[in-house]
């Protein structure tokens, strides 16, 4: 695909590589949609500043609003689960954590907040930012689901205490992935570096200089990204001390 | 007036249900229909539409049952856990020392029902969709703030319920508990004149609380406390750190961060 840059007779081509499959990206904006809803009617109970909106035939709506989301929250990765799995368990298996995630998170912050280039050890399909994220919302996604069916369904069935720690661990879970959210919502929407986080979520594609340079053991493949890597390093290393 | 109680004696009780009768009048509750499980306690359970009853505990001494009555219903805890649960505000501390319950503001969430540790509060709801009230004794509000005596204290033939000032209250069971010791019930005591930051409702027994279902020393549950006390307040903070540390870092980001430059 080329772009025309505006106002010039320049031409930028782009080469798109595709990233997410179309039910990968209908899993993560269902996901987002009813994660912003149960969110928001969840709230009502947490905040004692939003009580008005928890009371009476309000909040009972707030409560049903709550549990058509819910079952929906829980139905979109059983739905990728069961018509993906393959897709699934590549992407679980990409999750996994080591030394370069390390690296990453050293050169994270002057990178992400001050746009300074330090080496950073090249990524996979996600980079650490993006694999805690997933950690995370994975986890609080079964945690959320196990939880509220608990509160939901064994109220007066269950001991209370059950019920009680489910509302503490349903709580925490929320906190948990709420913070994640704001930092996710933040990088993807505002943050400069991120422009292509939305054109991926939209299209499925990221561009090869993107992938290139974000996630070189994907583009590349491991060896070849680790060797890349090593050269780079040396490189920048001769040049310190010619200097 | 200050803080008022409800002094129940089960000494005098002879379980005739004329409060349970008297309750379900004055608040204008539906009978229900139930079935005979070889007990005389009925109906087997507080419900949405039975908020005080008379408990029939059978208890065998060498050979001989024995009866234990208790009038049972909420408790008006001064430290009530339900009223720190309750999301809404529709359970509240009277000035009186009731702790009411206002039915438009409640939603049917149910956490009083689960954080009571007297397993007062009922609910009546769909388990599906969730839409519900819950319901407990009110201490006939309406009653109490008018100068009435609650529907049930009123009624009582035998004269086993009173009702007054808190204190006074106190003062009575205790005396009361003295003379039972005395007289042949030396495990008689007063229950709820400390339990709890004090009881609204309080119970001279003729045995141990034990020996009537009732919890020695209710807490209201420790989880309570985590969740209102730490959970809450320090969420609210930290998400306020959180998005005013991405607002701060987005600011960060722009000055520092030339788009020329990136790919």
């Amino acid at each position: 695909m080329s772009v025309r840059v505006k106002g010039t007779d320049t031409a930028i081509r782009i080469r798109w590589i595709p990233r997410y499959t179309a039910l990968e990206r209908y899993l993560h904006w269902g996901h987002t949609l009813t994660f912003i809803l149960l969110t928001m009617t969840g709230m009502v109970l947490f905040f004692p500043f939003l009580a008005p909106l928890a009371r009476g035939e309000a909040g009972q709506f707030m409560r049903l609003v709550h549990r058509v989301s819910a079952v929906l929250f829980a139905a979109v990765p059983v739905s990728y689960a069961v018509l993906q799995p393959r897709r699934l368990l590549l992407t679980l298996k990409e999750l996994r954590f080591g030394r370069d995630d390390i690296g990453w998170l050293k050169g994270a912050i002057p990178y992400y907040l001050l746009g300074r280039h330090v080496d950073m050890p090249p990524q996979g399909r996600w980079n650490t930012g993006e694999k805690m994220n997933a950690v995370i919302l994975v986890s609080g996604t079964i945690i959320f689901v196990l939880t509220g069916a608990l509160m939901w369904f064994g109220k007066g069935v269950l001991p209370v205490w059950v019920f009680q720690a489910a509302v503490i661990v349903h709580d925490l879970t929320m906190f948990a992935t709420v913070s994640m959210f704001i930092i996710h919502f933040y990088l993807a929407v505002a943050h400069p570096l991120m422009w292509q986080s939305l054109v991926s979520m939209r299209y499925g594609v990221i561009s090869e200089s993107y992938a290139r340079e974000h996630h070189a053991k994907w583009y590349y493949g491991e060896e070849q990204a680790k060797k890349l890597y090593e050269q780079a390093k040396a490189k920048a290393a001769a040049h310190g001390k010619a200097e | 007036m200050g803080k008022v109680a409800m002094l129940y004696d089960s000494s005098k009780c002879t379980a005739c249900r004329g409060c349970q009768v008297a309750c379900k009048q004055w608040n204008d509750l539906p009978g229900t229909l139930t079935k005979n499980r070889g007990s005389y306690e009925n109906p087997p359970d507080l419900s949405p539409y039975t908020w005080t009853r008379i408990r029939f505990i059978e208890k065998y001494e060498g050979g001989q049952m024995r009866w234990l009555f208790l009038a049972q219903g909420c408790m008006h805890c001064t430290d009530a856990a339900c009223v720190k649960v309750c999301p809404t505000g529709a359970l509240k501390h009277h000035p009186m020392g009731l702790v009411t319950l206002e039915q438009d503001l409640c939603n049917g969430c149910g956490y009083c029902t689960q954080f009571c540790p007297f397993h007062i509060p009922r609910l009546l709801t769909d388990a599906l969709t969730g839409k519900g009230k819950s319901f407990k004794c009110t201490f006939c509000m309406d009653r109490v703030t008018n100068g009435e005596k609650p529907a049930c204290v009123k009624t009582c033939p035998p004269g086993a319920f009173s009702f007054g000032e808190r204190n006074e209250m106190i003062a009575k069971g205790r005396a009361r508990v003295l003379y039972l010791q005395k007289n042949g019930y030396p495990n008689a005591n007063l229950y709820g004149d400390v339990l709890l930051g004090s009881l609204g409702r309080m119970y001279v027994l003729l045995d141990k609380p034990e020996g009537y279902g009732l919890p020695v020393s209710p807490v209201s549950p420790a989880l309570t406390h985590v969740w209102q006390d730490w959970v809450q307040p320090i969420v609210s903070v930290s998400f306020g750190v959180t998005a005013l540390a991405a607002v701060t870092a987005f600011f960060i980001a722009r000055r520092h961060i030339r788009m020329e430059e990136v790919e």
